[in-house]
């Protein structure tokens, strides 16, 4: 039995030993502890470094507010967590621990020399620091000082864990399973509402299984919880333990982190470690609590120095008793009650030092009782000990003047400066506070929630239990629902008041004093005097500058300390200097629980198309294309991606190449209207254009700038078969329907995404039409010249056959219901082996489009492009008297002179120009040189030499021109062209 | 109180492929949608999101001028449509293999799609039907019966999907 | 993560169904032609920027329809929404 564990107390289970390691030595604790209940029953107070002065530190509270029992917890490879709360992480067999921020051991630690040198660490340090030298930056403050700062070690493995998400809606959210929460879901659930109570602690309860003396209706608390919840699941509450709720967002949104599987020796296989729940309630009840203050004085952050309120849970929840001789320094009668249950457990309390003159009678009675000292009206002034507090310094004052006093042996010092209500969750949804002498309260809501208990500053258990039971009445009725209010007799209540307080006044030199207010942060009451002396007035800037309320913690023990004293330095009200912002979350989460199944291969939608598995057996490279992935090149044994797509352009411009095209966006443009409509959305005019004919379409969008393209097939007056790029397919359908939605209502025409519904394969050479002609049937190839289309069968499948061309080659592109894609495309392969028939991928498709100067929209043009300054002027409908973007083309600014058009580049030496590469005209001018331009497309060709394209300011101009492409390993000359590098005249499309 | 044990069920949401089936996407005017129910041989629903079956064609109300019309394969809902073009103008275009369906189903099955949908789906009336998203893909979700559902996918993004529901399946598994 | 009411399958639903659409009431001029290019310049680019009630448009990918809605731009509220046609409403309609 470890010494400071009281047999059979507390909540553990005493028949259940659960070993574990901390920094390497194996220690017993007991089934339901934590690693720093465990800690502590082995008489370990010493349990971490501080972070910027690696001072020695003990637990200081026992929940997730601790700032300082921050450990890194593993379980396996890939399994290390850094800075979790000792308090918080529950023991599990064979859980492995250490300490953080020391070197080479807790006890010895090279790094607390900085603790000597504190004074060159003040507030501001890194802001005074960091100015100068300039070429101190890289050589010394990143890598030296940056290295040294940080609390814990980084993972450097993958997180081998899954992580799991859920959404909930419920009527009634309950915050807080303590005596408030429990109260409020009871009065919630009483009529039939969804109710849901959480709780961040692995059991619900929360101040009573604190405080088992206390009798509720007749029954000991611990028993009285234990009712409640069964009465809340008889009644079907969601009960939810291990369970933060982390934010708090708009429309009573509520962001929840539950904790799976830290807690268990074996996870069930397949079991995700944590799960984020995304809840919408119709009402909230806020039922956290208050975090007890700190008292500031010098050395208060010795191991051994801790909450009064954390002392009496380690006693109750865990049968720790936390010292021998406890001493207690407190402004809050509460602290009186973890004295007394101390004694009541075998401790000898030394004393209990508080600050205020008058002690309420029945305290002193109950100290008297017990034997217990009582000094009222004094302060501590120091502590003394090393790795852990020996004795403590008490002295008596009136005001700021501090009489002689004496020193107090003890081996821990339990402290309350009050309780702080937990604004964080209210403070989320803007909610504003209300100072009411002493702490801020929740004040004017915007969301539809309660807030209740200590929360809103109560204290005492009849009253929070009213109160509880009152706002889960109120969210009831606000659901529009009714119930009936609930009584509670309370018996053993244990009620309270305090005072609140500045840093204590010392006798000391308060020069040197050592008065923490932030622990994870090391900043004392010092530096924020020092803030406020070097002209900081805003609590957001004191915060800033001394780091105040910054770690993980975000200041949850800090925050109204410091503002305190920032505003007695101010000599200001503290609503006047304000409170910081308290944003989510709530606690420390990990990135698994927020990505949940989005890694690996969920990390992001990925769209295949019907013949991507062929693909994928047959070698391509893929890269991925808006949500798509695509067929990249088809890689023979030994070829690299260059010599890959060399062959599969020479043989498409030989032979016969073959390529999925399904990822095309098509859209069904249907109705008596079509044809008007088409004409209104495109540039081009299609009036005229037969059914039977396809033409390529250029669309705009209001402010002249090409938005997208495609081949547009008529099938019948009626109806079009649009195409789009494969990016911007969902884009064109949401523009189109905008139009005919709210621009165009009367006419009577719709629309339809096809994309999928078709399965596209395209065929490009000079044999593609002898191969393909034998399988298809129901077209006239008398009639079917470039740019015709038609509906047909192809290998005895239903199918769309267009004939166009994106190669310059004779091309066809057959669509068949998506089903049938797989068949289509084996049966073409199939078909196409008298001619090499060669399958390729998108760089080939780009290298063949761009040897004859198609443009790709969103690489040729970048939403600056007008048809002009693409050379596609003769897509335009020019007699047309309106269509999306016509207005614009006229603008003084699209018709200037000097717009960057798109041409065509061939560099001098040969060599590949790099996309995005800046043009100059003239490359000995003084940096920064005037740059007219960019390489827009630029590849090897089938032609002997690379090519490229590009925009340049009045390219059209400059044709046969040379122009300049400085690049870091010199500069390339390049001769400004016609964008068509191959068959100029279309000769083999006529083919 | 601290420790728990663990049940462990099978079968708690099961995922099945559905056979291919007739869809069409109808578009008409609401002033016009009577005229191509009586074609088609039913009461176009009006409510978005409500269903209409008859003589083994159903109809769902998607938005206020669009149906997505289901049928056996090789129903001829087109000549009937067709016929009436002239008077009800409207669009009726083939998606039969824009998407492909699957039953979700068993009693977990509200954990598995609350797992990646955001609306309310428990609140779901059974016989309704709703686009809507899992994740990042717009599917359509009909509610069959209360532990039973359907979810249309458009073809490309089923396999992601899939990866996701066995994800949450393997999670249901755990028990956790 | 907002609720917000689509007007046309007259439900409260999660942001996620649902695409922002720019501001409201900005319709193109029946004959673009007709205007002069400050005018063409303002209906396209210049925008209200509203601090405040910004009438703004959204889809719903349910019904796939273009909507209205009134949002208070500083407290990330929707007072109203209505659908596409409606007159723009006045901004004590919206507060009661």
């Amino acid at each position: 039995m470890s010494r400071f564990r009281i047999p059979g107390k507390g909540r553990v289970d005493h028949a259940a030993p659960v070993s574990f390691t901390f920094d390497g030595k194996t220690y017993r604790g007991l089934r339901g502890d934590t690693v720093a209940s465990a800690l502590l029953a082995n008489g370990v107070h010493l349990m971490g470094r501080s972070f910027k002065y690696h001072r020695p530190r003990g637990a200081v509270s026992a929940g997730s507010e601790e700032p300082n029992a921050l450990i890194g917890t593993s379980r396996g490879a890939g399994r290390f967590e850094p800075n979790t709360r000792a308090t918080v992480q529950e023991l599990r067999a064979g859980l492995v621990t250490e300490s953080q921020n020391k070197w080479p051991s807790l006890s010895f630690d090279i790094g607390a020399v900085n603790d000597r040198a504190y004074m060159l660490f003040s507030a501001g340090f890194y802001y005074k620091t960091f100015m100068w030298p300039k070429s101190f930056w890289d050589k010394i403050y990143e890598p030296v000082i940056r290295g040294a700062a940080g609390l814990g070690k980084s993972p450097t493995e993958a997180d081998p864990d899954h992580y799991a998400s859920r959404y909930l809606h419920t009527d009634v959210l309950v915050i807080g399973a303590g005596p408030a929460g429990i109260a409020a879901a009871l009065a919630a659930a009483q009529s039939g509402a969804d109710v849901t109570l959480v709780d961040e602690n692995p059991e619900m309860g929360g101040s009573l299984l604190s405080d088992p003396a206390v009798q509720i209706d007749g029954r000991p608390a611990w028993d009285w919880v234990d009712a409640q919840l069964g009465r809340l699941r008889a009644a079907g509450v969601r009960l939810m333990t291990r369970t933060t709720a982390i934010g708090y967002y708009h429309q009573n949104m509520v962001g929840l982190c539950q904790r799976l599987t830290d807690h268990l020796d074996t996870p069930p296989k397949g079991a995700p470690r944590e799960r984020m729940w995304r809840v919408r309630a119709g009402q909230v009840v806020l039922a956290q609590g208050a975090l007890e203050k700190p008292l500031v004085f010098d050395g208060n952050d010795r191991p051994g120095v801790m909450l009064a309120g954390a002392a009496q849970t380690y006693l109750h929840k865990y049968g720790v008793k936390v010292g021998d001789t406890p001493a207690v320094i407190t402004s809050h009668d509460s602290a009186y009650y973890a004295a007394f249950d101390l004694a009541d457990s075998g401790a000898r309390v030394a004393a209990i030092i508080d600050t205020r003159d008058a002690v309420r009678p029945d305290l002193l009675d109950g100290a008297r009782l017990r034997g217990i000292e009582v000094l009222s009206g004094h302060t501590v002034t120091t502590t003394r000990g090393r790795l852990r507090v020996k004795s403590v310094r008490a002295a008596p004052m009136r005001g700021t003047h501090v009489g002689t006093g004496r020193d107090i042996a003890c081996d821990c010092l339990l402290m309350s400066g009050g309780w702080t209500p937990s604004l964080h969750l209210f403070s989320h949804t803007k909610g504003s506070l209300a100072w009411d002498g002493q702490t801020f309260l929740p004040d004017r809501k915007t969301e539809a929630c309660e807030i209740a208990g200590a929360g809103r500053g109560l204290w005492g258990y009849a009253d929070v239990l009213a109160d509880g039971a009152a706002a889960g009445l109120r969210a009831l009725e606000g659901l529009g629902r009714a119930g009936h209010p609930a009584g509670f007799r309370v018996a053993n209540d244990r009620p309270g008041t305090g005072a609140s307080h500045t840093e204590l006044p010392t006798d000391g030199n308060p020069g040197k004093a050592r008065a923490f207010i932030d622990f994870q942060n090391d900043v004392t009451a010092k530096d924020i005097r020092l803030a406020v002396r070097e002209g900081m007035r805003s609590i957001e800037h004191v915060k800033r500058y001394t780091t105040n309320g910054m770690a993980t913690d975000q200041g949850k023990m800090s925050n109204i300390n410091g503002l305190m004293i920032a505003a007695d330095a101010l000599g200001k009200q503290p609503p006047q200097v304000g409170l910081t912002t308290f944003r989510p979350p709530y606690t420390p989460t990990s990135f698994g629980a927020f990505c949940g199944y989005l890694r690996g291969e969920t990390f992001q939608l990925t769209r295949k198309t019907p013949i991507d598995g062929w693909a994928e057996a047959n070698g391509a490279v893929f890269e991925p294309v808006a949500q798509w992935r695509r067929a990249w090149y088809f890689p023979r044994a030994g070829e690299d991606m260059h010599a890959a797509v060399l062959r599969e352009c020479k043989a498409t411009r030989a032979s016969l190449g073959i390529f999925d095209a399904s990822t095309l966006g098509k859209i069904e443009v249907a109705g008596p209207d079509a044809v008007e409509f088409m004409n209104r959305m495109y540039t081009n005019p299609w009036t005229k254009l037969a059914p039977g004919r396809c033409r390529y379409g250029l669309l705009l969008g209001e402010d002249g700038f090409i938005r997208d393209d495609g081949v547009i097939g008529r099938l019948s007056p009626d109806l079009f078969h649009v195409t789009t790029t494969t990016g911007g397919a969902a884009r064109v359908l949401t523009m189109m329907e905008d139009y005919l939605q709210t621009e165009w209502p009367e006419l009577d025409v719709w629309l339809t995404s096809t994309t999928e519904q078709w399965a596209t394969v395209a065929l490009n050479g000079p044999n593609a039409l002898a191969m393909l002609k034998p399988l298809v049937q129901g077209v006239n190839w008398d009639d079917f010249p470039h740019m015709s289309c038609a509906e047909c069968t192809v290998a005895g499948l239903p199918a769309r056959l267009f004939r166009l061309s994106f190669t310059g080659e004779v091309g066809f592109e057959v669509n068949v219901p998506a089903r049938h894609g797989l068949t289509l495309w084996t049966a073409l392969m199939e078909a196409g082996k008298p001619y090499d028939i060669t399958p390729y991928g998108t760089e080939t498709m780009h290298v063949l489009r761009a040897e004859k100067g198609y443009i790709i929209v969103g690489q040729d043009t970048d939403g600056t492009v007008t048809p002009a300054d693409a050379g596609l002027d003769w897509a335009v409908g020019k007699a047309k008297k309106d269509f999306v973007g016509k207005r614009s083309l006229s603008r003084p600014d699209i018709v200037a002179k000097g717009r960057k058009q798109l041409v065509g580049l061939l560099t001098e030496d040969g060599s590949l120009l790099q996309e995005g590469a800046q043009i100059v005209l003239d490359p000995d001018q003084p940096k920064p040189m005037k740059m007219v331009g960019h390489v827009t497309s630029s590849y090897h060709s089938t032609l002997g030499h690379p090519i490229a394209m590009a925009v340049i300011e009045g390219g059209f101009d400059r044709m046969g021109e040379t122009v300049f492409i400085p690049m870091p390993d010199g500069v390339r000359k390049a001769r400004v062209t016609s964008t068509v590098f191959y068959d100029p005249d279309n000769t083999r499309l006529k083919a | 109180m601290t420790y728990e044990k663990h049940h462990f069920a099978a079968a708690l949401a099961v995922v099945e492929d559905l056979a291919p089936a007739l869809r069409l996407s109808l578009r008409v005017k609401p002033a016009h949608s009577a005229t191509l129910g009586q074609a088609l041989g039913l009461d176009l629903p009006t409510r978005v999101g409500a269903r209409v079956a008859a003589g083994g064609t159903e109809a769902l109300c998607l938005g206020p001028d669009e149906w997505l019309l289901t049928a056996p394969e090789g129903t001829d809902l087109a000549t009937p449509a067709r016929a009436v073009y002239a008077d009800a103008p409207h669009s009726l275009v083939d998606i039969s293999d824009r998407e492909i369906s699957l039953r979700l189903s068993g009693p977990a099955v509200l954990d598995l799609l609350a797992a990646c949908c955001p609306r309310n789906v428990a609140a779901m009336p059974v016989g309704t039907a709703a686009r809507t998203v899992f994740d990042s893909a717009t599917v359509i979700l009909w509610r069959d019966g209360p532990a039973d559902f359907r979810m249309d996918i458009w073809r490309s993004f089923a396999p992601h999907v899939r990866a996701l529901l066995a994800q949450v399946q393997g999670e249901l598994a755990a028990g956790l | 993560m907002l609720l917000i009411h689509c007007p046309y399958c007259e439900d409260s639903l999660p942001e996620l169904e649902f695409a922002y659409a720019g501001e409201a009431h900005i319709a193109r001029p029946a004959d673009p032609s007709t205007l002069s290019d400050e005018e063409w310049r303002d209906f396209l680019f210049i925008r209200t920027n509203a601090r405040g009630p910004h009438y703004e448009r959204w889809r719903h990918i349910s019904c796939g329809r273009f909507f209205n809605a009134l949002r208070d731009t500083v407290s990330d509220r929707f007072l109203m929404t209505y659908k596409a046609g409606q007159p723009r409403p006045q901004l004590n309609e919206a507060a009661e």
